[in-house]
């Protein structure tokens, strides 16, 4: 009984919202040079993770490995963290999730336009999701693109950078200087706070922002690492509900 | 330094978690019956998650960062080009290494 409710909602939705979502070569094309400033800056990080992995004894080849598999700068970082003689394989897993929790968030966020791909599309495309294409995507859908190439090609872009960053950093390592004296450490950040800034249009939308911040900021400490995301995404998205009903 | 098998082990679990949790969000959704109430919260979920990350990196950072973030809102407001804020947030960032270091 439940079964057929669901299903009998679901297909409502689908035909009163229903709008056709493309995956184009064009599209993968606007993905791509939209992001490429972006990936840019993503070589010098790649760079970074492999002289520090090459530091903490990993190879050449387990190093580049990695970055292909993982695409997130973050586990991959707290994952050297963990590069001893006896892995704790729990902590490990735990650090990874927990840092890596908001890709949840921000699937769920993107699963309207995503969940309406077939699975061959969906699963590379949904698999290359990071920070800085689900911000340029989230904007693009919501103004009324539905190519999700712009998904597939911003994420394999970032993801080339990052895997050639990677190798360069752990072959030639030692002959790179700080990336924070060019300002390079700075580039997601300021990626970041241009997206949000650009999707504030009113200035209701101000407040899934300023709550999302402050519960974030307040419970960083309080909370494992990568938690205190989660907390002010939930809060600042509940305030940004309430007061937009 | 782990031994070779135990390198290879933390590579994959850590990969293939990192994949779980990308894939996960768009499953997870597909069970959930879509409602205006739902798509709402969504929307303001993809803003407040973006603004808990920015403000993570700058509680975490100090006050070139906070300038460098300043800066990018400005141009941001100003232009409305996400490249160019964030140009000048990199610039910032850069001349605050070079003159106060």
């Amino acid at each position: 009984m439940t079964g057929k409710c669901k299903v009998y909602l679901t297909t409502v939705m689908v035909t009163e919202s229903s709008f056709p979502i493309t995956l184009t070569l064009s599209g993968i094309r606007l993905g791509v040079l939209q992001l490429a400033p972006v990936a840019l800056f993503f070589i010098p990080f790649g760079i970074a993770f492999g002289v520090v992995a090459a530091t903490k004894g990993m190879t050449t080849v387990q190093s580049i490995s990695f970055s292909l598999l993982a695409f997130s700068s973050s586990a991959q970082f707290s994952t050297l963290e963990f590069w001893h003689g006896a892995v704790a394989w729990g902590s490990l897993a735990l650090a990874v999730v927990a840092i890596n929790a908001r890709n949840v968030v921000m699937g769920a966020a993107l699963a309207p336009w995503v969940n309406r791909m077939p699975l061959v599309q969906r699963l590379p495309t949904v698999a290359l999701l990071n920070d800085a294409n689900f911000a340029v995507c989230q904007a693009a859908f919501k103004e009324g693109s539905n190519d999700m190439g712009i998904l597939l090609g911003s994420g394999l872009i970032l993801w080339s950078a990052w895997v050639l960053g990677a190798a360069v950093g752990a072959l030639a390592g030692p002959f790179f200087g700080s990336p924070a004296a060019l300002g390079f450490d700075v580039v997601m950040l300021c990626f970041l706070t241009a997206m949000v800034t650009g999707m504030v249009k009113r200035p209701l939308r101000l407040v899934p922002v300023i709550v999302g911040a402050v519960v974030a900021i307040f419970t960083l400490h309080h909370l494992p690492q990568g938690w205190n995301v989660i907390a002010g995404a939930f809060a600042g998205a509940l305030a940004g509900s309430l007061s937009d009903a | 330094m782990p031994d070779v098998f135990s390198a290879w082990g933390a590579i994959l679990l850590a990969s293939m978690l990192t994949l779980a949790t990308r894939l996960s969000g768009p499953v997870v959704m597909a069970w959930l019956p879509m409602s205006p109430r739902i798509e709402r919260f969504l929307q303001n979920l993809s803003l407040s998650v973006l603004a808990a990350l920015v403000a993570t990196m700058l509680a975490r950072g100090g006050l070139r960062e906070a300038a460098a973030v300043a800066i990018a809102v400005l141009v941001m407001m100003l232009l409305r080009k996400s490249i160019w804020a964030m140009g000048a947030g990199m610039i910032c960032a850069a001349s605050w290494t070079f003159w106060i270091g």
